[in-house]
């Protein structure tokens, strides 16, 4: 794994840092309103490395994230609304389902690449989409959704404690696994699947691996989601809009790295609420449009290149 | 010199503390800042500010200010919106002029925050459930238009005396967008069309919101062999429309046409909309309006020269709703859940035209059964849905576009201006 003292240092100072954030909401150095923005920006953060650790990684770009958070999210809103399940089961029982789903994306990765996978993995999104509001609708809530899902806290800072826990340990776990020898194999693959399986590497069980994982961040997110918003509606959650976000916030955090989707996912979900008192409308998501432009193209590898950089010339000046 | 800056810096902390001694009241909007009916919704709430204001203020001589939240119409940017006006800006009260699925989305935020908030547009029926489920958890909420139950029960109404007796029409084809509010009017109508209206449902065609050619749809329509096409559209209705037009469809098409709630329609269609009539919920285009309202809408024009040019229903609803809000608030002697509601379930503002009872902005008691659906509705703006028309207004009226560009109310008859008619390339029956 290669782990040194000041990995275990910089985890520490980041999981210490965030959990003491309320602290700086009851001192007074942060708005009221700032842990609710940090909430969302930790789901997004964990969509944002379930992406990664597929698309980053192995190359194989998806653009229907959706359908695994989806499942997640449909898969617990269902079993504990419709079925009366436990929470502490249903979400497992979710998580489950979605990496079956992954495996369902798996099947066409094992034939196609490139732009046609990506097509695919949309059609996956589109298919999920439609399916919700017809099939069973008694169960799905239909084109209108469910809401009255039972919330897990009620709070701001309670919400963020359990958001964010989540979150640094989906992104320390994925960051570990990326460590090991499977995740440099993950990074070969995106570089060279040939020479992988040339190599003597089995590039399927490979591929199912990522699959795997990644749906098991996605249906994990997805699913405490949910419980989180007490509401679930078709619409917003198989937007296209949704799929775009996800992938700029890693592609614009650094992909390939599990600490860039974080930056990332933090990055644009803090810009977006900075806007909204001096521009309340559509005006602010240009803005933010530009300014994500222009951050990628002055560091396409994003925000985790730039801070990297940034330290090292620190560390060679000193 | 130092008397002079100690009487200064007195006189600082005078006004300081006289400042804070009188704080403001905080609304906060939130709705879709690029929409026509989010639009109406806010600018409804900001002529009744300005004019609570002029008349000196709330609750001792508090101004009022409004702080906006743009939900774009996305159930995900609604629950941010929320938070941000509960816990960034601390509202005292929020006026919502949100679509049905966003309003779902931030109401758990709601029962958390428990913040006074009134919806102008939702209609959803599924919301004043809640209320029934859940009286205290939803007891901050209010909805000042009738639900969509009611409106369809009053369009089934309109079925039954006009499309059935008086055009002699037996069947009909819906044609309904593939969207939350396309599923839950066509469920409504088509459940209750043939039993009491004794119009007989052919098919049901969904369509995708983005469809640019509608003349397939329309054929299937045709070949269906139904009297008449049942619409249901809230986004781009204007498409369906004048399509409907240019195509000369050789079928009556009523329903529900969002984009023909606005004075707008005409220009949005190119003047190719003549002929359509919707469901409207009051007051709508075409309505006659009682002197307040119309107090209201010079106003409206006197200081807006954007679209909407005249407002949406939600508009008055805002418009009067905030009004009532700040009264209740007067009344409870803060914005606190149940006192407020408390005071929030008295208000009761009638407006008459004429000497009749025109339009009423009063709620549902929480025990009161409403008699044609047996059912009751609390927390729901009144409304009624039997002739004359005494308790309150109709739950909706049925507008209709002439092929001139003027509209008027086709029913319910007492309130019509004038007769529901077939677009003149359309054969009678």
């Amino acid at each position: 794994m290669n782990l040194r003292w000041y990995h275990f240092a910089a985890w520490g100072a980041l999981i210490a840092a965030m959990l003491l954030m309320p602290r700086l909401v009851d001192l007074g150095l942060m708005g009221r309103g700032t842990l609710r923005t940090m909430i969302q920006a930790c789901y997004l953060a964990m969509f944002a490395i379930s992406w990664d650790v597929l698309s980053g990684r192995t190359g194989y770009i998806s653009f229907g994230h959706p359908f695994l958070i989806g499942i997640g999210a449909y898969g617990t809103a269902i079993l504990s609304k419709k079925f009366g399940v436990p929470v502490e089961l249903s979400i497992p029982l979710a998580v489950l389902i979605t990496m079956i789903g992954g495996l369902v994306v798996l099947l066409p990765a094992l034939r196609i690449k490139g732009s046609y996978f990506a097509l695919v993995t949309l059609a996956f999104m589109e298919l999920m989409y439609q399916l919700v509001q017809v099939i069973r609708p008694d169960l799905t809530g239909g084109t209108r959704g469910l809401s009255g899902i039972k919330t897990l806290t009620r709070g701001a800072e309670n919400g963020y404690m359990l958001a964010v826990s989540l979150m640094l340990a989906v992104a320390l776990g994925c960051w570990l696994l990326m460590r090991t020898r499977f995740g440099t194999a993950l990074w070969a693959l995106g570089q060279n699947e040939e020479a992988v399986s040339g190599s003597g590497l089995s590039t399927i069980r490979l591929k199912a691996m990522a699959f795997l994982v990644s749906a098991f961040v996605a249906g994990l997110a997805g699913a405490f989601l949910v419980h989180y918003n007490g509401s679930l509606a078709p619409r917003a959650m198989f937007d296209i809009n949704s799929v775009f976000t996800i992938i700029v916030a890693a592609l614009i955090g650094g992909a390939g790295t599990i600490l860039g989707p974080v930056l990332g996912a933090f990055f644009l979900t803090f810009l977006l609420e900075w806007l909204r008192p001096f521009l309340p409308g559509a005006e602010r998501f240009l803005v933010y449009g530009a300014v994500a432009l222009v951050l990628y193209m002055y560091q396409p590898k994003g925000i985790y290149a730039i801070i990297e950089g940034g330290l090292k010339r620190l560390w060679g000046r000193a | 010199m130092t008397q002079t800056f100690k009487l200064l810096l007195s006189a600082s902390a005078a006004a300081v503390l006289a400042t804070s001694a009188i704080a403001d009241v905080k609304i906060g909007f939130i709705g879709s800042l690029s929409s026509d009916t989010g639009l109406s919704t806010l600018r409804g709430a900001e002529i009744a500010i300005e004019e609570l204001n002029a008349a000196g203020g709330i609750m001792g001589g508090q101004k009022i200010t409004m702080v906006t939240a743009d939900t774009q119409e996305d159930v995900t940017e609604g629950i941010k919106a929320y938070e941000y006006l509960a816990e960034t800006e601390e509202v005292d009260f929020i006026i919502s002029g949100s679509i049905d699925d966003v309003s779902l989305g931030w109401l758990p935020r709601m029962q958390e925050y428990r913040i006074p908030t009134l919806d102008t547009w939702t209609s959803y029926i599924g919301i004043i459930d809640m209320v029934v489920e859940d009286p205290e958890g939803m007891a901050p909420y209010f909805m000042n238009i009738a639900s969509d139950e009611a409106l369809a029960t009053l369009y089934i109404s309109f079925g039954a005396d006009v499309l059935k007796a008086k055009m002699g029409f037996e069947s009909v084809v819906v044609l309904a967008e593939d969207t939350a509010f396309g599923g839950a009017i066509t469920g409504l109508v088509t459940e209750a069309l043939a039993p009491v209206a004794g119009i007989e449902v052919k098919d049901i065609i969904t369509y995708d919101i983005g469809t640019v050619d509608f003349a397939p749809i329309f054929a299937k329509a045709e070949a269906s062999g139904a009297d008449f096409i049942y619409q249901v559209s809230s986004v781009n209705s204007q498409v369906v429309s004048s399509q409907y037009v240019k195509l000369q469809v050789p079928m009556a098409m009523t329903g529900v046409n969002v984009s023909a709630l606005g004075m707008e329609y005409w220009e949005d269609t190119g003047g190719a909309g003549g002929g359509i009539s919707t469901l409207s919920p009051v007051p709508s285009v075409g309505f006659e309006l009682d002197p307040v309202s119309q107090g209201f809408v010079d106003t409206y024009q006197a200081k807006y020269d954007s679209r909407p040019v005249v407002p949406h229903f939600n508009g008055f609803n805002a418009y009067h709703g905030v009004k009532q809000a700040m009264a209740a608030a007067e009344a409870a002697g803060s914005f606190e859940a149940a006192a407020w509601a408390a005071e929030m379930e008295k208000q009761d503002l009638v407006l008459e035209k004429d000497g009749k009872l025109w339009l009423r902005y009063a709620f549902w008691g929480k025990d009161e059964v409403e008699e044609v659906t047996g059912r009751t509705y609390p927390h729901n703006a009144r409304f009624d849905l039997t002739a004359p028309y005494e308790d309150a207004q109709p739950s909706m009226v049925v507008v209709q576009w002439n092929e001139d560009g003027s509209v008027g109310v086709v029913y319910p008859f007492e309130f019509a201006t004038q007769d529901f008619t077939l677009p003149s390339w359309v054969p009678s029956k």
